[in-house]
């Protein structure tokens, strides 16, 4: 295809001149300060948040394990724990020591899947907003264009 | 590519940048700064994914022109009646660029065929590179130039 040699020459004339190359260039400056400053919060967000997830982890299997352990040492016709005291509650206590104790290990494991399962999600809705919010629709805005 | 690397390849391409989105804007100096501002924070955040080839004023090209479209469709429905804003304001058109013929005629073209032309005639892009910022095939650019150049010529009775 041929240029229109007219159409060129008033496309070339009209080509515009800029003088605040300087004030654009402070501006753009800033707005990348501005999303730099934003992705290293997320960076570090989602950094506590692999730390907190890791420690749940971590914190679940010993505290689980030694329950286990404790309960599994003990004799199984002795009462993992006795109180000397005539005392109804108390009592009832005592003698379901091994259930109360299992209850509790159970807890444990369930808090500590619950706050990974927490984490996992918190994690992935930040990189779901930063990828929408930005590049932010990076890539989506470079790969795709609006539809009609 | 580091922030600085960047800095430095933008502070090379603004003003083409900055052109070509004054041409699309069809003269707005406001708009076209912004959407030039908007399209290098996009650039700047998917600058990981840039693969140095030589082609980033094209790569620019492509985020700005997909920016303008994007901003076209989110204005649509407002657009006739800032246009018509302008029309009857009496220091209508922001700036002397307004009311230069060119880019009156450019706005009555489709965003796609202001596109083309501005990439052909101002930025002096062949159709298999216009092809590639604006993703869509060459025989579609070559009917968009050819529609373009048309009603432009009408326009500025050329």
């Amino acid at each position: 295809m041929n240029k229109d040699k007219a159409l060129e020459e008033l496309f070339l004339a009209q080509k515009p001149q800029f003088d605040d190359n300087a004030g654009f260039m402070a501006a753009i400056t800033r707005r990348l300060d501005a999303v730099e400053y934003v992705r290293q919060y997320q960076e570090a967000t989602i950094r506590r948040y692999k730390l907190a997830m890791i420690a749940a982890f971590v914190i679940g299997i010993i505290s689980g394990a030694i329950t286990l352990a404790f309960i599994l040492s003990m004799p199984t016709d002795i009462p993992l724990f006795t109180i000397h005291v005539q005392s109804g509650i108390l009592l009832w206590l005592a003698e379901n020591s091994r259930i109360i104790s299992a209850t509790i290990l159970a807890l444990l494991i369930s808090l500590s899947l619950m706050s990974i399962a927490s984490n996992v999600h918190d994690i992935m809705r930040i990189k779901k907003e930063r990828s929408l919010s930005s590049p932010i629709s990076v890539s989506a805005t470079i790969g795709s264009r609006p539809t009609k | 590519m580091t922030r600085e690397q960047f800095i430095t390849l933008v502070e090379r391409e603004q003003e083409a940048l900055r052109g070509f989105l004054l041409a699309l804007c069809c003269g707005n100096k406001g708009d076209a700064d912004d959407l030039a501002q908007d399209a290098l924070v996009k650039a700047y955040l998917s600058s990981a994914g840039y693969q140095d080839r030589g082609r980033f004023r094209s790569w620019l090209f492509k985020i700005a022109h997909n920016t303008f479209l994007n901003h076209r469709a989110s204005i649509r429905t407002t657009e006739t009646l800032d246009e018509a804003r302008i029309l009857i304001s009496p220091n209508a058109a922001d700036g002397s660029f307004e009311h230069q013929s060119l880019y009156l005629a450019l706005r009555t073209l489709p965003p796609k065929e202001r596109s083309a032309i501005t990439l052909y005639y101002l930025n002096g892009y062949d159709i298999k590179e216009i092809a590639a910022i604006t993703d869509t095939s060459e025989d579609a650019v070559k009917k968009q130039l050819s529609r373009g150049r048309d009603k432009l010529k009408e326009k500025l009775k050329l």
